[in-house]
């Protein structure tokens, strides 16, 4: 169901490697965010700082290119009812 | 050192270790994100989304490199004294080792009464 104007769908190899990405990147994130208020060192805080600004922008990005990968979904508001039931 | 975490003994020293461990993480996964990245980059096709790999590993390697030059001035990583190096390895496994040993959270950790509602508050511990 590709609509016009709509770029090409990512190929199956590209899109798990990049679900890979996301997911590494995501933790990546929540690490460097959660972890600056365990650090001591203000010089490491502001390095785990820049981590989280740069991660949020890449995340971004691939969030983005994601939206091409063949299995794409509409996202639901909050988590799927599945794994609360 | 003893087993107990409340001793003032076991303080000492401590902001700097955890700092050291939480600098290895940061560095750890610096170097993690460049290999995924060059792995996802050769398995690419689609050109956008190379450039951004592309873009996000040349990133991941300024970062990697920071944080590697923020370890080696605080001594806290010696890639050219690997006999440096071998001691903090050695300490540092030797002292998460004897962490690991303590019942740092005895009690309950559910912390469920904290939330307004609790999701699986109608089911059994099985079912949940």
């Amino acid at each position: 169901m590709q609509q016009q104007a709509q770029p090409q769908l990512l190929a199956a190899h590209e899109s798990v490697d990049l679900h890979e990405i996301i997911n590494f990147k995501t933790l990546c994130l929540a690490k460097s965010k959660l972890m600056q208020g365990l650090v001591f060192d203000q010089e490491l805080k502001a390095l785990m700082q820049k981590d989280v600004v740069q991660t949020k922008q890449d995340l971004t990005e691939l969030q983005a290119i994601y939206e091409n990968a063949p299995f794409q979904a509409p996202v639901p508001e909050s988590r799927p009812t599945p794994i609360l039931q | 050192m003893n087993q107990d975490y409340l001793d003032p003994s076991n303080a000492r020293h401590m902001p700097e270790l955890a700092d050291m461990t939480f600098a290895m993480d940061l560095m750890m996964r610096a170097k993690e994100g460049v290999r995924n990245m060059a792995i996802a980059l050769t398995e690419t096709a689609s050109t956008e989304l190379r450039s951004v790999l592309r873009k996000q590993l040349r990133q991941g390697i300024a970062m990697h490199q920071e944080v590697t030059e923020l370890m080696m001035r605080k001594k806290w990583f010696h890639p050219h004294e690997l006999q440096e190096q071998y001691k903090l390895d050695q300490l540092a496994a030797k002292n998460t080792l004897m962490i690991s040993e303590m019942d740092l959270f005895p009690g309950d950790t559910s912390r469920k009464g904290m939330f307004d509602r609790e999701p699986d508050a109608k089911l059994g511990r099985s079912e949940a």
